[in-house]
């Protein structure tokens, strides 16, 4: 399911398992597994306005830019721009920075690397395996793209 | 041809108008009476002040005499013809019809006559004795070693008692009564030896005695009046090589000076007599008064001299004279000394113009670094204003406005004319249109002016600062800053950067626009995309204040910063909140302070300001609380702990701490406990003793029934129990913040003055005003304790390595990552170069050491190319040379603020639990009295020694029985009175299991020594040995009571008797003599010598205010302990110390006992040299008298 010529074609079904936290009111934080990519998520979400349930089955996409074209984003808030959008197609969008990518020190899989990534201070933690994680750079801003699936 | 006179815009001639005379330095002497009359222009003889014709005219050579200079406007002095305000007065001098003592050199009159024959005058010392000192006075000395050797001098001719040249001899020489002095010369030494000179005396009474029998009992104590006459002509005697013996300066003053024959008449300017215009007569000062009873008395004496009167009332004229009977006066010494005294007052601190006083109040619209000044004070502080091209405009404007419109001016003060013109009066309109370039004009204060402003008390140099201008961010004391958010604004930045915060655009926008001020107005501000695009677009409170550090993408301010919490990557909050440590001061992981190191002040104190609009404007919901629970288990559980202790105490089981029985243990682990409980929420304690619980109330009462536990909180409500402990609370602290603002206030005001003229030189050492050198590099690496952004260290290096690698993460992609090896070498190459030739080594090693660490936790993720290292070096080295101190920093200055400031934060009267429960050790401003003090009994000496075998208990049971005091009472199971048909005694049963338990080195014999030793007149006798483990004791009968009584008192004493204790000796097998140490730095230096006693003092005062919370940079007490210590021997910051280490009189004087330090200083003839704090305002002030006046009036 690749979107485009995105230079950050991520692209995974999650599925809500184990457990979601509820870090304060109006903030939980998921646990999430992919079905394919064999990567797992931990991802900040505000419930109040994007209810998540436990076992919901949903689609995640990581972009560097909502451009249809694929035009970089230049980091700026333009209000005005109502152009077609990736957005259009999904429920939840949020946009953030990369800021820290490590090792996974557990595992006994060294390949694996874990990307941090901050919107506005809702975390992200995705580990998975190093190939799947390659795009990501710190410091360098993406955008979050989720829509829920239907069973 | 008419000659055009040259323009006006021509430079003039710089000319000073009075040109000054620098002074090199001031001597102190004595003044001959030849040299009294030359410096004066008359001798005083009449004793009426003005004349009775009822003009109001000073009699002539009266002591109001005008020529003597003048007190009234009106009149002119009559000397050199100047005014009030031009003539600087001139001297009289009154002639005394008989000596007298000088009160301030009385002291070193006897000392005087003590070293000398009371007969011919010379200086009692031995032939050998007098060469060697002959020798060492003619050295050059200095003021201190001058001072030392007199004493010597004085030592060594006390203890002769025969005159080596004329063989008289010589007795003490006493003070009798007031300002009376005698020779004790006819006491017999001893009833055997007769010495024929005084049985010779005594026989020339024989004859008195057969007519008055009650001479006899007298005359065993006769001694010999030494009356002014008498000593004057033996001082005049005294042959001028002896002179230097005295430690006098023969070319400056003779002793026969010490002696009043002739005494100058101050200027009328300094006494100044006030005519009241509602009573006739007129208000003179104290000295004028005094002066004319002198001249009555000379008169009444001359008259007695001139009739012949009876002897008795002569003598009686001469004591009058003598000693005038005391008043309080305001005389010369009065006026100099205190506080209010010409040297404090006056001197050292002025009053001036243009400054008001300032209270505090707060206004967040306000950028930290403005202040503002209601127009009434803007109107009174004037600034003078030069016209020039660009402000000429403004200034006619301001001219115009005068001095009651606010941007207006109060003065004018035209180029050519010397004259000030008052703008209230007078045609504003003429002037500012003739206003022309050069005019000074004083204009009102306006938006912008640079001002100080002081916030008492000043107790360090913060407490003066520049308002809009340099913000003063950082302390010099730690270099923590100290200008941060607090309260509010803490409060507000932790609330807003919650997890929960999200805010749609119009109340984004609204809170972005709302903490801007004034200035930023026009700012550009660049909104972030939205954190949530869908399913509605909102930002989170991160991102708002991450907008607050970097308002636009011009901004250069990317700053790093990474803690246990947060995480600002680039100046974006990526994570966590921000909460005191964070935001607050006293730490430096502050945000505005990394921003501050890294980019400058201007830009922290913009962000500040920002903070600190952004927060009233977020504040407006308070937070609700589910706190109750939380507090309730809580304190279940800090109770079920405690009863779990005492029940551990009714089985036995309670493990019982050094020094302590076991309910002291258990008193100790429980208050312990319950102090957990209050503490338990940290630093929010304000918070929880509202809505939680009061707490633990701190009283040192010593009932353990009542250790005063508030359970209840301020909101709840305390019960009418808890709500007294809590007054005993409250009291007490209230006691506490009385005393201690004068105990510091103290404590600070001997600090600033010992440690005042220190300051940095070119040659990096740090020395005294008298080029004493007191470290040979400041701080031992001369960095500037303001600069330190780790610990004690100028950089942070993982702070400015992550600083580094987060600034330059994109432009070094393409860059090669550096392997382990080649890192090394890179930095190796990098500080072999030039530039960091400059550097410590201490510096380069923790250079190489960091290296070494990022080495080993290398991979490709934490990769690390050329130009970062590159980077990272220049800005550690930058930042390692912007920290050296500058040449010329008044390092004592700040020192001395750095250690007595944070003293007067420190609550007075606290002790602490240090490891032995048992005893407490001083603390806190005591204890920091006590050391730089230099105290000899300290009131808690500690000696901390290491066990050789520092791992058996057993052993330390062994040192501990060895050391600590032990009582027969304590080892034994009983002691009992035996009554026996033939005999009477005490048993006494030694409990041996004890013995062994305590592991005492103690027998039945060594106890008997200990009962014999110990003072209850017991001798080996009576004490009868039975067994291992009993003996008896038996009474004796003494004159004073029967047996009885003695066994009575026995009994009673028995107990206490002590059998094992610190007297005796530690052997050195038992503790590693080489590491151990002491708090008390008097046994210290004795001990250890002068370089442990300055380690001791830095480390007791860092342990003293580590314990109270308060970090100082390790130079400030570097510094202290240097001060401390260089003259060789610990010296207290003390008038005693400070006089063994100031060379300066004006600087002593300054201090404390000013008139004692300008008397001895006038005896030695001591040249001061005018280089430091106290002696320099004294150099501008000082105006000439004209030398041509001089001429002996006729």
């Amino acid at each position: 399911m690749d979107l485009c010529n995105d230079p950050l074609p991520k692209n995974c079904c999650g599925n809500l398992v184990g457990r979601k936290l509820i870090l304060v009111s109006g903030v939980s934080r998921l646990m999430c597994e992919s079905e394919s990519f064999k990567m797992d998520l931990i991802l900040d979400v505000n419930m109040q306005i994007y209810p998540v349930e436990l076992g919901d089955k949903f689609r995640m996409v990581l972009a560097t830019t909502l451009k249809e074209d694929g035009t970089p984003d230049d980091g700026e808030y333009n209000p005005t721009d109502l152009g077609p959008s990736r957005a259009d197609s999904f429920e939840y969008v949020m946009y953030g920075k990369v800021y820290r990518i490590e090792g996974d020190e557990t595992g006994p899989d060294s390949s694996r690397l874990a990307a941090y990534v901050s919107y506005g201070g809702l975390l992200m933690r995705l580990q998975g395996d190093a190939n799947n994680l390659h795009g990501f750079e710190v410091d360098s801003y993406v955008y979050l793209l989720i829509k829920k699936l239907a069973f | 041809m008419q000659i055009k006179s040259p323009s006006k815009m021509v430079k003039e001639h710089f000319r000073e108008s009075d040109v000054a005379k620098k002074i090199s330095n001031v001597t102190f002497g004595l003044l001959n009476a030849h040299q009294m009359e030359q410096l004066s222009h008359l001798q005083v003889v009449s004793k009426n002040l003005y004349t009775q014709d009822g003009c109001r005219k000073p009699v002539q050579y009266g002591v109001l005499d005008h020529k003597m200079g003048t007190s009234e406007k009106d009149n002119s002095c009559e000397t050199c013809g100047k005014g009030l305000a031009d003539c600087i007065g001139h001297y009289g001098y009154i002639d005394l019809e008989l000596p007298c003592f000088h009160i301030g050199y009385f002291r070193t009159i006897i000392t005087i006559l003590q070293m000398i024959c009371k007969n011919c005058s010379c200086v009692l010392l031995r032939p050998e004795d007098r060469k060697i000192f002959l020798d060492s006075v003619k050295k050059p000395l200095t003021y201190l070693q001058r001072k030392v050797l007199k004493k010597k001098i004085y030592e060594k001719c006390r203890k002769v008692s025969h005159c080596p040249e004329c063989s008289m001899y010589n007795g003490m020489v006493k003070k009798c009564g007031l300002l009376k002095i005698i020779h004790d010369k006819y006491k017999q030494k001893s009833a055997k030896i007769e010495n024929p000179v005084i049985t010779e005396f005594m026989g020339s009474f024989e004859n008195a005695v057969e007519h008055n029998k009650d001479i006899e009992s007298l005359l065993s104590k006769t001694q010999e009046v030494l009356h002014p006459i008498k000593v004057q002509t033996l001082f005049e005697r005294i042959s001028d090589e002896d002179i230097p013996l005295l430690l006098m300066s023969s070319e400056i003053s003779r002793p026969e000076d010490l002696i009043l024959k002739r005494i100058l008449v101050p200027p009328i300017c300094i006494r100044p007599s006030v005519v009241s215009d509602l009573k006739a007569g007129t208000n003179e000062d104290d000295i004028t008064m005094k002066l004319t009873e002198i001249v009555f008395l000379n008169d009444v004496i001359q008259k007695h001299k001139a009739t012949g009167a009876k002897m008795s009332m002569f003598v009686e004229d001469w004591d009058f004279l003598q000693l005038q009977p005391k008043k309080s006066t305001r005389g010369f010494v009065q006026r100099l000394k205190g506080k209010q005294g010409r040297f404090r007052g006056n001197l050292s601190g002025k009053r001036v113009d243009y400054s008001g006083r300032t209270v505090i109040s707060p206004d967040p619209n306000m950028r930290i670094d403005q202040v503002a000044v209601p127009i009434h004070v803007a109107k009174i502080l004037t600034y003078p204003e030069k016209v020039n091209k660009a402000n000429i405009k403004l200034l006619r404007k301001l001219i115009k406005n005068g001095c009651d419109v606010h941007p207006g001016a109060n003065f004018i003060q035209q180029r050519e004319q010397n004259i000030k013109r008052f703008l209230r009066y007078g045609n504003r309109e003429k002037i500012a249109k003739e206003l022309k370039f050069g005019d000074v004009v004083e204009r009102h204060m306006i938006d912008g002016d640079v001002i100080l402003f002081n916030r008492q008390p000043s107790l360090h140099k913060l407490s003066i600062q520049a308002f809009y201008s340099k913000s003063n961010i950082i302390t010099p004391r730690n270099g923590e800053p100290l200008i941060a958010a607090i309260q509010d604004f803490i409060t507000g930045g932790y609330l807003v950067t919650q997890k929960d915060v999200f805010f749609d655009r119009a109340r984004a926008c609204q809170l972005i626009s709302s903490m801007l001020s004034d200035r930023e107005r026009n700012m550009r501000i660049d909104l972030p995309p939205p954190a949530i695009i869908k399913p509605c677009k909102l930002w989170t409170g991160k991102q708002i204040f991450s907008v607050l550090l970097r308002p636009n993408k011009d901004s250069p301010v990317r700053a790093n910063l990474r803690t246990k919490v947060i995480v600002i990557h680039n100046s974006d909050l990526l994570c966590g909140s921000m909460d005191k440590g964070t935001l607050g001061s006293g730490s430096k992981n502050n945000i505005f302070y990394v921003i501050l190191r890294d980019y400058g002040e201007e830009y922290a104190a913009s962000a500040l300001s920002r903070l600190a609009r952004l927060c009233p404007a977020y504040l407006n919901v308070t937070p609700g609380t589910g706190l109750i629970k939380a507090k309730n288990e809580l304190l279940d559980d800090g109770y079920a702990k405690c009863d779990g202790y005492i029940r551990d105490l009714e089985e036995g089981r309670l493990q019982t701490q050094p020094g302590c029985d076991e309910e002291e243990t258990l008193e100790a682990i429980i208050l312990k406990e319950l102090s957990v409980i209050r503490d338990h929420a940290g630093s929010f304690i304000n918070i929880s003793q509202m809505i939680a619980c009061v707490g633990q109330q701190a009283i040192s009462a010593k009932d353990p029934a009542a250790r005063g536990f508030v359970e209840n909180s301020f909101y709840s409500g305390l019960t009418p129990t808890e709500f007294f402990f809590h007054t005993m609370g409250g009291r007490e602290g209230l006691v506490d913040t009385a005393v201690k603002t004068a105990e510091t206030g103290y404590m600070q005001r001997r600090l600033v003055k010992s440690l005042e003229d220190l300051c940095s030189h070119y040659d990096l050492t740090v020395r005294s005003s008298t080029n004493d050198i007191v470290q040979f590099v400041y701080g031992g690496d001369s960095l500037d304790p303001a600069c330190m952004e780790g610990k004690d260290q100028p950089v942070d290096f993982k702070r400015i390595l992550d600083h580094v690698r987060a600034n330059t993460w994109s432009s070094c992609r393409k860059e090669h990552p550096l392997s382990g090896p080649e890192l090394l070498s890179i930095v190796e190459q990098q500080l072999s170069e030039e530039g960091f030739s400059g550097c410590s080594d201490d510096f380069k090693n923790d250079l190489r050491i960091l290296e070494l660490q990022i080495n080993m936790t290398f991979h490709q993720l934490e990769r690390l190319t050329n130009t970062q290292v590159e980077q990272f070096m220049s800005c550690c080295y930058n930042k390692y040379k912007r920290a050296q101190i500058e040449p010329g920093t008044a390092v004592g200055a700040i020192c001395a603020q750095s250690i007595g400031e944070p003293g007067t934060q420190m609550t007075l009267k606290t002790f602490h639990f240090a490891g032995v429960a048992s005893m407490n050790i001083t603390q806190g401003v005591p204890r920091i009295k006590e050391i730089i003090n230099a105290s000899k009994n300290i009131s808690t000496p500690i000696i901390t020694a290491e066990l050789q075998i520092n791992n058996d208990a057993e052993f330390a049971r062994v040192v501990k029985g060895r050391i600590e005091r032990t009582t027969l009472g304590e080892v034994s199971e009983y002691l009992e009175e035996v009554f026996i048909p033939d005999d009477c005694f005490i048993l006494v049963k030694l409990d041996q299991d004890r013995i062994n338990l305590l592991k005492l080195e103690v027998n039945v014999d060594s106890i008997k020594e200990s009962i014999c030793a110990a003072k209850l007149r017991v001798k080996p006798q009576h004490v009868k040995v039975h067994s291992n483990s009993v003996l008896t004791v038996h009474p004796f009968e003494t004159a004073k009571s029967s047996m009885y009584y003695v066994l009575q008192t026995l009994k009673k004493e028995l107990p206490d008797v002590m059998i094992k204790g610190i007297p005796s000796m530690i052997k050195k097998e038992i503790v590693i003599s080489t590491r151990a140490s002491s708090n008390n730095i008097c046994e210290v230096e004795k001990t250890l010598g002068i370089e442990a006693a300055r380690t001791t003092i830095m480390n007791e005062i860092i342990y003293t205010m580590v314990n109270h919370g308060m970090s100082i940079d390790v130079r400030h007490v570097m510094l202290l302990a240097d001060l401390m210590t260089f003259k060789g021997e610990v010296l207290g910051i003390t008038r005693f110390g400070l006089a063994k280490m100031k060379e300066s009189v004006l600087m002593l004087a300054s201090f404390e006992k000013t008139a004692d330090h300008l008397f001895e200083a006038a005896y030695h003839g001591q040249k001061d040299t005018i280089n430091d704090r106290d002696s320099t305002p004294k150099r501008r002030k000082l105006v000439f008298d004209e030398i041509d006046f001089h001429m002996p009036s006729a």
